[in-house]
């Protein structure tokens, strides 16, 4: 297969700028608007690899994963035909890009989720949908 | 005609009084239940509960009288016959692998074929594979026309003596379509074969006559027309039902038991093995005898012109568009999108406590015969108001522009 030169993570996506925003948008409504704008800010995954191989399974929207090691740093590329999930993939990838395989290893991201007061919000289909992404994160390092 | 108000029969709906600015748009999924069976229920088991069929004493007579005047409103409520023709399952879905175990399992053998709609739920699809699987028998889907309606010519080339049944739904639960049953059933009849419609969205907006109807099995549940989850009903042709065996075992299914062989009830109770949910019989009459005190066609009616308001409103917004467009329709939509996520849609019209359904509503091969992933559905009963429309219609607009 051709291989793919993963972008960048935007700078409006680093996770600290990223927890800030998510952190300051109160209520429920408020939350779901801030994961729609987060998911337009994230570089959508060329066509030809949204494919059944890239897949995750168990989400309730098509989620694609593409990952590469890169000297020893995980690169990530993932995507969703949804905008509130692409939005939380926006956390996702701010969470894991660059990182090593014990830190991708040790990574709470259940936590951040916690933190930023999403879990809360999320339901539990959403919930193990994000879990299984994060699974298939680990898995690849 | 008599112009129906929604606002009366919302008041009878706790649920939807207590939760006041709730748009409940999830009717096809379940109903909300009116106080009418709430209190039904809770009656029952303040002043009769015993169990049914079995005791010598004062309640137990007034348990057995309450089960089987609860079969008796079932059997008045789609014009059956005779009450025995009603068998107590619990639901639509047991209600059909009963049908599936029973009389396919005598029935059917290899070579055999099952003519299924391209309509149907899961329920009436997957026990007639399972069948299929065990007897050789073949299923086949019926196709759709492009406007989404059964392809009665296709049919018409399907049928055969070797057609053995045809399942078709009174209402799809994804697109609202009533197919013209009296013509399917009078085709099928005329290659010998039988027919199992299933009313399971059709009997909270449509009367059903079974007789004037003439199918051979038609099946339902309580919690979609108003009434208690757990129990549903199978109605099936008298003559059929004397010559099926049993097909679970137990108390209550039995004339005689002894280890040298046993023999079994007659219909209904040779199909209702075990203790039966009959507090909540109790409550299914209540649910039926609260819709048969309302005015029926002013509630079509209603539900009708609430359709047509989703559907003018519909067309005005950019991005979506209503799946089908069937000549018969009951007061369900599936709305798909440009480019929306429905998840996403419906994650906003939650944020607005507006609940409707999304995803491939058990019903997967229709889903990939209209070539979409999930679609979002609307659908409307009695206690909706032309104020529910309205507002899902703003909320929807709205989250398509900023979705965009
Ligand atoms: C058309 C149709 N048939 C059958 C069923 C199954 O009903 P139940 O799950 O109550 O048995 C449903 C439920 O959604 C339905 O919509």
């Amino acid at each position: 297969m051709t291989t793919l030169s993963i972008p960048a993570l935007p700078a409006s996506l680093e996770l600290t700028a990223l927890r800030q925003r998510l952190a300051d948008a109160q209520g429920w409504e408020n939350k779901n608007r801030t994961l729609v704008q987060l998911a337009r800010d994230l570089p959508s995954l060329p066509e030809a690899f949204r494919t059944e191989d890239h897949r995750i399974q168990g989400c309730e929207a098509r989620v694609w994963l593409y990952t590469d090691d890169q000297n020893g740093q995980i690169a990530l590329w993932v995507d969703s035909d949804s905008r509130v999930v692409k939005g939380l993939l926006a956390l996702v990838w701010s969470a894991y890009a660059g990182r090593s395989a014990d830190e991708v290893r040790n990574f709470d991201f259940a936590a951040l989720l916690q933190e930023l007061g999403l879990s809360r919000f999320l339901s539990s289909s959403r919930v193990s949908g994000l879990s299984a992404i994060v699974r298939a994160i680990q898995r690849a390092v | 005609m008599s112009v129906w108000s929604a606002a009366q029969p919302r008041a009878c709906f706790p649920l939807l009084t207590q939760q006041s600015e709730l748009i409940w748009l999830d009717s096809a999924a379940t109903t909300q239940k009116p106080l009418a069976v709430l209190d039904a229920e809770r009656a029952f088991y303040e002043q009769i509960n015993a169990n049914v069929h079995r005791g010598a004493h004062r309640l137990g007579h007034a348990a057995t009288e309450a089960f089987e005047a609860a079969r008796s409103s079932v059997a008045h409520f789609i014009n059956s016959p005779s009450r025995q023709q009603v068998v107590f399952t619990r639901g639509a879905t047991e209600a059909i692998n009963l049908v599936a175990h029973s009389w396919g399992g005598s029935q059917l053998q290899a070579g055999d074929e099952i003519l299924i709609s391209m309509l149907e739920h899961h329920a009436d699809i997957v026990p007639w594979q399972m069948l299929a699987a065990r007897t050789g028998a073949m299923v086949k889907p019926i196709p759709l026309t492009d406007a989404l309606e059964l392809d009665l010519d296709a049919l018409a080339a399907m049928l055969s003596p070797r057609t053995r049944l045809v399942c078709v739904t009174a209402m799809s639960n994804v697109l609202g379509t009533r197919p013209p049953l009296s013509r399917i059933i009078a085709m099928a009849h005329a290659v010998g074969a039988r027919v199992l419609v299933d009313a399971a969205q059709a009997l909270a907006h449509d009367v059903i006559d079974v007789q004037a109807l003439d199918a051979d099995f038609l099946v339902f549940s309580a919690h979609k027309v108003f009434g208690p989850t757990g129990i549903g009903a199978l109605w099936a042709r008298m003559e059929l039902l004397e010559a099926m065996p049993p097909w679970q075992g137990g108390g209550e299914m039995i004339a005689r038991v002894s280890f040298d062989g046993t023999t079994y009830a007659p219909p209904p109770l040779r199909f209702e093995a075990g203790t039966p949910a009959f507090a909540q019989a109790v409550g299914f009459a209540a649910a039926l005898n609260w819709l048969q005190q309302q005015d029926r066609s002013a509630i079509a009616a209603h539900e009708t012109a609430l359709y047509q308001q989703l559907a003018a409103g519909i067309a005005h917004i950019d991005g979506v568009h209503i799946l089908g467009a069937p000549h018969d329709k009951g007061p369900i939509a599936s709305l798909a999108f440009a480019t929306a996520h429905p998840y996403d849609v419906a994650q906003f019209l939650d944020n607005a406590d507006i609940a409707v359904r999304v995803g491939n509503h058990c019903a997967e091969p229709l889903m990939q015969a209209l070539q979409q992933h999930g679609t979002l559905r609307v659908s409307i009963a009695a206690y909706n108001s032309a104020h529910d429309i309205t507002r899902l219609l703003a909320v929807l607009a709205e989250t398509l522009e900023l979705l965009a």
